[in-house]
């Protein structure tokens, strides 16, 4: 008796007090009933195709809704999230974006068109899922906020970008190339203005190209269909195993050639025979871009490319050297997330891919001695984590321990280096402001290192970070992971191959 | 719809302040500043964004103006709603104050602004050598000012005070735009103290200047495993029983630590049900093995099937990995979470984890159970799903029957989580309505026209039933009923009234006084308990007698060698020691009520800290009756106990009793007090005034302190001397107790 009376006190107290209360939880909790599930004020039934049907997350397949409610507000992610830490803005912060997305679906946000500061000023680094314990995708759901508003992936540019790269590739090829022409002629501001970058949907790449010091007027795959070695028409199965296959994403093909020949010849010096796949773009472009038909595209036909060469060959690895293409590729399979059969497939393609960074501890380097390192004039190097390396992939030790292996005490730790720099694909050119501040953090820990060069593993770092050091700390240079380790290694290489020689000749 | 044109009026002219794009007032801005970690929701009116904190007194002068409510707001952690814009109004955003000025290794003060991350501020103090004590488990995103706020403690708090110790002077704003600075060396009341855990009802602090301490030189993790919980909690009893004070003592059940295990690897066998963290600092090599040894005996004989050292600072990493990760990895298990944040004496712990399990199993819900068992702070992580509206209900009901629990168990509601919204009610079952009646008048005397966070902390509808609670004050002790009827008498009479101790500590001035009241008769100690290290004894005994009769159950409280009484040097503030190791202080004011602040409990956040602010107030606030005070198993290390608060302000007399003191004493002479010195210095402020006037409105006790004509119209135009002599003249006649010195007529 006594007890039941304490709960009615207790309720009664209770309620007395909520009602005190100017909003309690219940105003604003959802109802959980199943028409609600389904539904929701982000995008309509009509718009489906254009938005994944299920998110994969690290506690199973979610979807959207589910997977936002997943955030309990910890906060846990907020000092790992550029955008907040340099604005202190809630709305600009990982938790603030999960919040406001399941606010504009579940209609607490009556005109989701006012989110658009929230989610397009995000990143994609990831750190925040990093940081999650429950591994909330973050960005995922931003990607899916983007492709809820209208008019995103609309644009004249993109339409005509992604259509040009999936059909005709050579033409895109010509026509970049046109662009880079004008440039070495003088005319980089006409080519600004043909929108020529704008095409790529990369408009990052129209500011970067300004810093791009010598654009390439043949690009990687014109190189790598001449080398015969890597012709995997040419090559067959029986005589030589195939442990490799190389994956030309779009900024080492487009922008910096080097960087390519750079990881063909380390993992023909590491990991012996392999192969060229010649393949299309994985994709990456067309899916942030809400273009989720197109990047299905994309990655089906490099699927069946892999595939193809795999009843050839048998097994062996696709090594990427951009860490934003090979991080998407690893998870092709949330493209296909309702497609059993091609779920299957890429879920097989996705184990599959690797990135160089990954492959370091395969690599069999010495440090370098120290006329070697004078020889090479190398000074202090630094490295800085490409998110879709270190959030994306988890590839945080491997490159530093070869680093460290090869440049001894040379290597040093870079202050923040999984700081996103700021490139982030269109984010440059999007937000202007921000990226800068973002960009300058990132100049400063550099300078503080010290260091003269900084090895990174993605396209988009290169271009951003080169435009931040060419404006504010000229005595340092930006250099991709695979021509750092390609210099430093072919110079050992030779001293080895002559003691080897010595040695089999005596 | 009234509500924005309210802050519309004054947008501009705050936005010449702080700059246009820094006050924000679009859907989707207020819509991030509708939550935290808790479950209440409100949505601010507008949002201020700070780049410096020189703007924010202009702003709040203008808000006061305007009377719009406001609230500083850092990182939005709050586990209890504390940050939820409750009566709409303007969020004052601190977060981008994130300046570390000054590190001082010399005096050992870090100079910071409020939104500096806790594990920012220690990064940096470690490259000297140094670190800031408060560490809670989310002090990777927490920041200073939240912890000021919520005066945080965490696992580092078992050995060096939580964050009130650790400060040294605070930089504030005041709800009506007042720039002030609070100090630990101010003469008078605590004010402070005060400050520190009022979830910005008070006032928004700006600066703060943190006390540092030079790293230990040897640093050990240790870790062992249970079969069972109550194995557990036995063994971290034992090991503070010892005498062994670790710098933390932590414990988490299975499930806290499976939740992580995808993350971190942990080292446990399977089948273990509770897992210790016992972590030791010490400067000496031998010492720390010593105690390790005894700690492993100690887990030994607590059936423990698991015990280990971390060999590397990898190794000790990892195991606070799941410490800390503990509550954010619940969200592993479910979309929401609640954290209770009951507190216990220490020798309850074992009967309060039984009630909470029982409870937790009579509703049929799924929680961890994580624990700073050195300190009794319980924090259930009970997993939920907020949409379903009725698992929510259920959640909060049984939420609020573990904090019933820890107060029948001599516990209170929140150990360093706060109050905030949703831990109101639950203060009605903690305190009576006369101290909250009172906790308001606190709030008003800072904040008149209810701005800053309002209606936070104290309960907006108060509970008239709780009247037998302050009964159980009336209770047996003749001594106490007569000072009781005596200080109603002079209520009603207007009477004024000098409160003395013993005479060790009056001044010359008082002895024209003729309305002396003395608590010398109350010397009794009311409850020595043993295992929880606390005593609980009358004001009136002296320190001396105290530390005798402790002695012979060895038992020494970290007190200096006093000649007065204890109630006596809490008054003075005569050891700056006696703010680490008071916990609870019973008061009665000038109109004979009686209250109750803190407890038996080494943590109390439930509602302002006026325990703490009657150190220093000099008995013009009201009597102190009885004092509860934590104990040491040892002598003479309580200086290494609490570097923090090594006793710099100690008098000289009490340096040349303690050697280790000695040397920082005389390098800080300007601070040291003794009751009459502060006498003679104290000049009451506005805060401390007013505050006066919550306390005692008539200026009855002590009334020499604060100037009559200026600030106590209660008394002015009245004649009290008639029915001065008549009380005396009565007193006389009933008993001793009262010490009446001559007439001065």
């Amino acid at each position: 008796m006594k007890n039941n009376k304490e709960k009615n006190d207790l309720n009664s107290e209770t309620k007395k007090e909520e009602s005190a209360k100017i909003e309690t939880i219940s105003d604003f909790s959802e109802d959980k009933s199943d028409a609600l599930y389904d539904y929701n004020y982000l995008y309509s039934h009509k718009d489906i195709d254009c938005h994944l049907p299920l998110l994969i997350t690290d506690l199973g397949e979610k979807k959207l809704y589910d997977s936002l409610s997943q955030c309990n507000r910890c906060g846990y992610c907020e000092t790992v999230c550029p955008t907040y830490m340099l604005t202190g803005r809630e709305s600009i912060s990982a938790r603030g974006r999960n919040q406001i997305i399941k606010m504009a679906m579940t209609g607490k946000i009556k005109n989701k068109e006012d989110a658009q500061e929230s989610v397009f000023s995000c990143l994609l680094c990831g750190a925040c899922q990093s940081a999650c314990y429950a591994k909330v995708q973050t960005p995922e759901h931003v990607l899916e906020a983007r492709r809820g508003i209208k008019n995103y992936s609309d644009t004249f540019g993109v339409k005509f970008g992604m259509k040009i790269l999936l059909e005709k590739p050579e033409a895109l090829a010509l026509w970049i190339k046109l662009g880079f022409l004008m440039k070495k002629l003088g005319f980089a501001w006409l080519a600004g203005k043909l929108g020529i970058y704008a095409i790529l949907g990369m408009p990052a790449i129209k500011e970067a190209q300004e810093t791009i010091d010598n654009p390439p007027l043949k690009f990687l795959t014109d190189y790598l269909k001449k080398d015969s070695d890597l012709n995997p028409e040419t090559c067959t199965a029986k005589e030589e195993k195939i442990t490799w296959a190389y994956f030309a994403p779009c900024g080492p093909n487009y922008i910096y050639p080097k960087v390519g020949l750079s990881t063909i010849n380390i993992l023909k010096r590491f990991l012996g025979k392999g192969i060229f796949l010649d393949n299309f773009c994985c994709g990456l472009i067309a899916y942030n871009y809400g273009k989720l038909k197109d990047a299905k595209k994309f990655a089906k036909k490099n699927i069946l490319l892999f595939e193809k060469y795999k009843k050839k060959f048998g097994d062996f690895i696709i090594v990427g050297d951009c860490s934003s293409c090979v991080a998407f590729m690893k998870t092709y399979e949330q493209l296909f997330a309702d497609d059993e059969d091609w779920r299957l497939r890429a879920k097989n393609f996705g184990q599959n891919i690797k990135d160089i960074l990954e492959l370091a501890p395969k690599f069999e380097v010495k440090e370098l001695s120290g006329d070697a390192k004078e020889k090479l004039q190398l000074g202090r190097v630094t490295y800085h984590d490409s998110c879709r390396a270190c959030h994306g992939q988890n590839i945080r030790q491997e490159p530093r321990d070869i680093l460290k292996k090869l440049a001894g005490d040379k290597f040093v730790q870079l202050n923040e280096s999984d700081w996103c720099c700021g490139g982030a694909g269109a984010f440059a050119f999007t937000q202007k402001q921000l990226s800068k501040k973002i960009l300058l953090r990132k100049i400063k820990n550099i300078a503080c290192s010290r260091a003269e060069t900084v090895i990174a593993g993605a396209s988009s770092c290169l271009m951003q970070i080169n435009v931040g050091l060419k404006n504010h700390y000229p005595s340092a240079k930006v250099e991709h992971f695979s021509v750092f380790i390609d210099r430093l290694t072919s110079a050992t290489a030779r001293q080895n191959d002559r003691t080897t020689e010595n040695s089999n000749k005596n | 719809m009234f509500k924005k044109r309210r802050f519309i009026t004054v947008k501009k002219e705050i936005a010449r302040i702080t700059g246009k794009d820094n006050v924000r007032c679009d859907a989707v801005e207020l819509m991030a500043y509708s939550y935290d970690a808790g479950l209440s929701k409100a949505a601010p009116e507008a949002v201020i964004n700070f780049d410096n904190i020189n703007q924010i007194a202009p702003v709040v002068k203008i808000l006061y103006q305007a009377r719009i409510p406001f609230l500083p707001r850092l990182a939005g952690t709050n586990l209890s709603g504390g940050t939820i814009p409750l009566k709409s109004g303007v969020i004052l955003n601190l977060s981008q104050l994130n300046k570390i000025y000054q590190i001082d290794t010399t005096n050992n003060i870090a100079v910071v602004e409020p939104g500096v991350v806790n594990i920012n501020l220690q990064k940096e103090l470690d490259k000297f050598g140094y670190f800031y004590a408060p560490d809670p488990a989310s002090q990777k995103v927490c920041t200073i000012g939240g912890n000021i706020g919520e005066n945080a403690g965490g696992p580092q708090c078992l050995k060096y005070g939580v964050t009130s110790n650790n400060i040294s002077k605070l930089l504030i704003i005041t709800p009506e735009g007042d720039e002030i600075t609070l100090s630990e060396k101010d003469a008078g009341p605590g004010l402070m103290s005060l400050f520190i855990g009022s979830e910005g009802t008070l006032g928004i602090a700006i600066k703060a200047w943190l006390k540092i301490i030079p790293k230990p030189k040897i640093i050990k993790t240790c870790t062992a495993a249970f079969l069972t919980i109550e194995d557990s909690i036995k063994a971290a009893t034992k090991i503070i029983e010892a005498g062994v004070l670790p710098r933390a003592l932590e414990a988490m059940d299975k499930t806290c630590v499976d939740a992580s295990e995808n993350i971190i690897k942990n080292p446990y066998p399977g089948e273990s049900e509770a897992m210790l963290i016992i972590e030791l600092d010490c400067d000496d090599e031998n010492e720390i093995n010593k105690n390790i040894k005894e700690i492993k005996n100690i887990c030994d004989n607590c059936f423990s099937n698991f015990f280990r050292v971390a060999d590397t600072k990898t190794e000790s990493e990892a195991l606070w990995a799941i410490r800390k990760g503990a509550y954010p990895a619940m969200a592993r298990l479910a979309p929401n979470v609640l954290v209770e944040d009951g507190v216990v004496p220490r020798p309850k712990l074992p009967e309060a984890l039984k009630k909470i399990k029982a409870i937790i199993k009579n509703y049929d819900l799924k929680a961890s159970i994580l624990f700073h068992a050195g300190d009794g702070n319980i924090h259930p992580n009970i997993i939920f799903d907020e949409r379903d509206i009725e698992e929510v209900k259920i959640v909060k009901k049984a939420g609020y029957e573990i904090l019933k629990t820890c107060i029948d168990l001599g516990g209170s509601i929140s150990g360093e989580h706060g109050i905030g919204i949703e831990k109101r009610v639950a203060m009605n079952w903690l305190y009576p309505t006369a101290t909250l009646e009172l906790f308001k008048n606190i709030k008003t005397s800072f904040d008149p026209e209810n701005l800053s966070n309002p209606d936070k902390i104290v309960p907006v509808s108060l509970d008239s039933r709780n009247e037998i609670f302050s009964k159980t004050h009336s209770s047996d002790n003749k001594i106490l009923n007569n000072i009781l009827n005596e200080v109603k008498s002079r209520y009603r009479a207007d009477a004024q009234s000098v409160i003395v101790g013993s005479d060790s500590n009056s001044n010359k001035n008082l002895e024209n006084e003729n309305n002396i009241l003395s608590l010398s008769a109350l010397t009794e100690i009311i409850d020595l308990d043993r295992e929880n290290f606390t005593v609980k004894v009358e004001a009136g005994i002296k320190i001396s007698r105290l530390k005798e009769l402790l002695k012979t159950s060895s038992l020494y409280p970290a007190l200096p060698d006093y000649e007065g009484t204890l109630g006596g040097l809490i008054a003075g503030n005569c050891a700056k020691n006696i703010k680490n190791i008071l916990i609870g202080l019973d008061i009665m004011t000038s109109n004979g009520e009686i209250h109750s602040f803190g407890g038996k409990t080494l943590k109390n956040v439930a509602g302002y800290d006026v325990a703490k602010l009657f150190i220093g107030s000099m008995g013009a606030y009201g009597i102190i009756l009885n004092a509860t005070i934590k104990l040491d198993s040892k002598n003479q290390d309580f200086f290494e106990a609490m570097p923090g608060a090594v006793s710099r302000t100690m008098s000289t007399k009490t340096a040349e009793a303690m050697p280790g003191a000695a040397t920082k004493d005389h390098a800080h002479p300007a601070t040291t007090t003794s009751a009459g010195r502060q006498t003679a210095r104290f000049t009451p402020g506005k805060y401390s005034r007013r505050l006066k006037k919550v306390f005692d409105p008539k200026n009855l006790f002590n009334s020499r302190l604060y100037n009559i004509k200026k600030d106590s119209p209660a008394l002015s135009g009245k004649d009290v001397s008639s029915l001065k002599d008549y009380s005396m003249k009565k007193l006389h006649k009933q008993n001793d107790l009262f010490k009446l010195s001559e007439q001065d007529k």
